[in-house]
């Protein structure tokens, strides 16, 4: 397995880098490129087999134009195939693509449209594959708990890849469901952030692929033993969510209706899930703070990164989680001012997302400026993931405002 | 002058401490916390109700239910500002002298307290070392200076890293100065206008209290439109407006929710809607046993009295009333069970009580069976207790309530000697389908005998002497608009654009300084190869450990000295 794992590992290289990945990634931007001319210029008249021609059309111009182009490029200047930004960015648009493929298949195996309709959505493919998805986080958890006592056995990159193979999962359900959103009605159909069970799914995929990146960088491997049991207790709640008919597919309401919904939900996402790293990363340092003041001499210990490997973990989940947290939070102001009359309402979870860029903020300011490093902002980082939590949940449960539509 | 400038200084010191800033942000963040558990701005007698006199007294001096337009709140603002301000002023040269410094010499004491840091001994002539290094560094922006005897490159990544401090926090005075500007300048209230009338006041709340202003044109609706989907959610809100500028019609145009119109730097919001006074013609069915039907016309948010001190006043229409029939886990059944007129009964004596009325009768879904008209009522008068009241019969079929009426009376007629109750009851129903149906008696007698028994029972028990119902309405619905023009708006997105921007490029973008010492040696050259990253080791760790790695490939390095000096 090993062997066939290095093999594989070692094609995917070959085709990663040089001309075969910068063609790659000019092939896709050509196509991103197409799309998006079609999207905002193209009349959506066409319907049915026209807006299919259509797709293919701009699609593959755009594809083939990428290609042909950087083709010629890296022959004529070598030099500019060894081009960073593609390396940079080639692995994002490979998983999307391997993210769209599975959703490819998942809907050719679901049931149709005639199986289902709004009013009855028990056919529906997309929470199979969140319970799958399920499966896959509990089975991570488990191995990347084991990975601590066992740091040199396979157990911990089998962690690894359980967690990947849960993050597609979950992705590809969520873009199964936005498909099967617009299945069971195009007036019904919506991007799958409307409600608390989606953004769940959500979450969990963000927040892993934050960890895993971090992983991936720093070897953090046993930070992932407390980041994996931590999204497993929030599928107890996302599996609570479900019991309580809130996993349905719902149309709609009108203060949603809006291009918005799609950048700020999302992008809030990768602010929750990275302070969510950063509270694992917390964990883990008082965790091992523990264990060595209790002067344990535990093979734990080999696992785990030390303290100052640690304390850096943190602060590198909440510099990826507090720009995108910020933007998140402007661009709501955005719709806010679109849709509401103002961009600042102090409405309840406007005024949480404030208080809780506050106090990361007052974090960054600690560490940057006062030097603090250690136990305190480990302790930081935690409770400024409970603050999160509550401005993510604790809002919609106790609170009234304008976004009551995430409510329970 | 100057014994009151050194008064301020202190202060001024203190003002642009980071000490300062943290306890700022912190408290901000916990004074913000208050607002949101405590409900902002709502009527002044209900916060009585809820709190008492005296605490009711003691938010309001705090200014609590009005809190983030507060004094103290403002002042908090406020002095974030000044502490913003001083820190940039005080902080800002310094940066930006240290960004502009190019010299690379570093002295031997600063090389040795840095911890990424390598010394080699090279088997290269100082010169070529010089050049390789360059080669090597060709990404880095470097700058190569010989200084007694010895040169030194500096090599530098992300230099203007500093600037970002700047940026970022000079973003949040922009950002807190178009909001004052909004606050200042702006306005941002509310106006119903129903529809086909016309409306140009906008009212909203300042301090506690309700103030009004003025907009430069008048708004006329002349249609507004609920859209709902087939689970009877709305869909859609939609107002078609007319603007009217100096009496002449300007501009029609449709809003909807997340897509207001814009004129004179005024937008208007499609924020709610409501019943503007429909027209009714209700229906009361007197039980007294007469019988009466009476026609009585009426507008939502009127109240009818009939003089004896009984009044209805009637609150809302709701045309549309869709429920789900189906049970828990079955596939969803969405019925509209047709308009609805809800009012509030009061009288002497008598809770008031709410009263949903469904014009329709219910329709079994299963077998299509009329099962009769029934009301939604609550007897306490809360929301929460609304409970469903079923009559049993049609009150729209004439036969079914003359029926009814005739059981009624028949009922209340002394009870003759040797029957008993049950005798008395059946005789009393026969009579009544006498004088009803005559010859001409329907199939279903014993289902009907027990509904209009059943209607008898629960009609005994209320208390007021007649039902009404919804016969016809004309429904008129006013829009509720959003009226804002907020002349800080650009500021604040300026700002934040700037925010965002400088964040990233504090955060991703370090600064990181690497120096090459070189100086002559015996066999060749001796170099001293170190870093520094003004944030984030771990990377930094990494990419000092690759150049090193570099570094030892590309210089011919003599393995003697390689490892003398290790480094931490």
């Amino acid at each position: 397995m090993t062997a066939l794992a290095t093999a594989l590992h070692g094609g995917w290289l070959s085709i990663s880098s040089g001309r075969l990945g910068f063609a790659r990634y000019y092939t896709y931007l050509g196509l991103i490129t197409g799309l998006s001319i079609l999207y905002y210029f193209g009349t959506s008249d066409y319907g049915g087999s026209a807006t299919q021609a259509q797709l293919f059309l701009w699609g593959g111009v755009g594809a083939g134009a990428g290609l042909l182009g950087s083709l010629a490029l890296a022959a004529i200047q070598p030099a500019r195939a060894d081009s960073k930004v593609a390396k940079m960015f080639l692995p994002w648009l490979d998983g999307a693509v391997l993210m769209l493929l599975l959703t490819g298949v998942w809907i050719l195996m679901s049931p149709g449209a005639a199986a289902v309709s709004y009013e009855d959505q028990s056919l529906l493919f997309s929470p199979k594959v969140v319970t799958a998805m399920y499966v896959f986080y509990f089975l991570s958890g488990i191995l990347y708990i084991t990975y601590l006592f066992a740091p040199e056995s396979v157990v911990g990159r089998m962690g690894t890849s359980t967690a990947w193979v849960a993050v597609y999962l979950g992705g590809s359900a969520l873009l199964l469901r936005w498909y099967e959103s617009y299945m069971i009605d195009p007036e019904i159909g919506h991007a799958p952030v409307s409600n608390l069970f989606e953004v769940f799914v959500l979450l969990f995929a963000i927040a892993s692929i934050v960890y895993l990146c971090l992983e991936r960088r720093f070897n953090a491997r046993a930070l992932g033993s407390f980041v994996m049991p931590m999204i497993c207790g929030g599928i107890f709640f996302a599996i609570w969510l479900q019991g309580g008919g809130h996993g349905e597919i719902k149309p709609l309401v009108p203060a949603l209706q809006s291009y918005w919904m799609k950048i700020h939900v999302p992008l809030n996402f990768v602010g929750y899930g990275a302070f969510g790293v950063a509270c694992g990363a917390g964990l883990l340092y008082l965790f091992r703070e523990k264990l060595e003041r209790g002067g344990s001499k535990a093979r734990l210990l080999s696992a785990m990164p030390t303290l100052e490997q640690t304390d850096d973990l943190i602060y590198y989940a909440v510099i990826i989680g507090y720009p995108a947290f910020t933007l998140a939070t402007i661009l709501g102001a955005a719709w806010a001012a679109e849709a509401w009359g103002g961009y600042w309402s102090w409405d309840p979870k406007e005024t949480w997302a404030l208080i809780v860029w506050l106090v990361y903020g007052a974090f960054l300011h600690v560490r940057i400026s006062h030097g603090w490093r250690g136990r305190p902002l480990a302790l930081w980082a935690v409770a400024g993931f409970v603050v999160t939590l509550f401005c993510f949940v604790g809002v919609n449960m106790y609170l009234s405002g304008l976004h009551s539509y995430g409510s329970l | 002058m100057n014994a009151a400038v050194f008064k301020l200084k202190p202060l001024f010191d203190r003002l642009g401490a980071m000490n300062l800033a943290i306890v700022i942000l912190i408290v901000l963040a916990i004074a913000s916390m208050i607002g949101t558990v405590l409900k902002q701005s709502q009527e002044m007698s209900g916060y009585y109700e809820q709190f008492g006199a005296l605490w009711f007294w003691v938010i309001n001096v705090l200014g609590l239910f009005d809190m983030y337009h507060a004094w103290w709140f403002t002042g908090l603002l406020v002095f974030l500002t000044m502490s913003l301000s001083v820190c940039l002023w005080r902080n800002s040269p310094g940066m930006i002298k240290e960004i502009l410094a190019k010299h690379s010499v570093i002295n031997e004491r600063a090389l040795k307290r840095i911890q990424h840091r390598q010394h080699w001994q090279l088997n290269l002539a100082v010169a070529d070392g010089v050049e390789k290094s360059k080669e090597l560094l060709k990404d880095w922006t470097l700058n190569v200076q010989e200084h007694k005897g010895r040169t030194f490159i500096r090599a530098d990544k992300g230099r203007y890293n500093k600037t970002s401090y700047i940026f970022v926090h000079a973003s949040i005075l922009i950002i807190l100065i178009g909001g004052l500007v909004g606050v200042q300048y702006g306005f941002r209230g509310n106006l119903a206008v129903p529809e086909g009338g016309v409306g140009d006041t906008i009212s909203f709340l300042k301090g506690g209290a309700s103030a009004t202003h003025q907009l430069p044109f008048e708004v006329r609706c002349n249609d507004f439109f609920i859209d709902f989907y087939a689970s009877g959610m709305p869909k859609e809100f939609r107002s078609n407006l007319t603007i009217i500028d100096d009496g002449k019609e300007v501009l029609t145009q449709d809003i909807i929710v997340n897509e207001p119109l814009e004129y004179k730097g005024v937008r208007l919001y499609q924020a709610s809607f409501g019943d503007a006074g429909s027209d009714l013609k209700l229906k009361f069915y007197h039980l007294d046993g007469s019988g009466r039907i009476e026609d009585v016309p009426a507008k939502v948010y009127g109240t009818l009295g009939d003089g004896s001190g009984l009044n209805i006043e009637v609150t809302d229409l709701k045309v549309f009333n869709v429920e789900n029939f189906a049970e828990e886990g079955q596939a969803k059944e969405f019925i509209d069970i047709g308009p609805a007129v809800e009012y509030v009964l009061r009288g002497p004596g008598l809770t008031p009580v709410m009263v949903k009325a469904f014009s329709q009768p219910f329709i079994n879904t299963v077998d299509d069976r009329n099962m009769g008209h029934f009301f939604m009522i609550s007897f306490s008068g809360q929301e929460r207790d609304y409970q469903s009241f079923p009559i049993g019969f049609d009150l729209t079929s004439p036969e079914e309530w003359a029926l009814f009426n005739a059981f009624r009376n028949n009922l209340a007629l002394p009870i003759q000697p040797g029957k008993t109750d049950q005798d008395h009851n059946f005789d009393a129903f026969a009579a009544a389908l006498d004088e009803v149906y005559g010859d001409d008696k329907p199939d279903n007698i014993p289902e009907l005998g027990t509904r209009i028994q059943q209607a008898t029972m629960t009609l005994r028990d209320v208390p007021w002497p007649f039902l009404v119902l919804l016969d016809d309405f004309d429904q008129h619905y006013y829009t509720g608009l959003q009226a804002t023009n907020d002349p800080g708006m650009n500021t604040v997105w300026i700002g934040s654009t700037i925010l965002v921007i400088g964040l990233c490029f504090m955060f991703y973008m370090p600064h990181r300084r690497l120096w090459l010492v070189f100086s002559p040696a015996d066999k060749g050259a001796e170099v001293t190869f170190a870093g520094v990253c003004n944030r984030g080791h771990m990377g930094f760790d990494q990419e000092f450990s690759r150049l090193r790695a570099s570094f030892t490939q590309v210089l011919d390095i003599d393995q003697e000295g390689q490892h003398k000096e290790v480094t931490s």
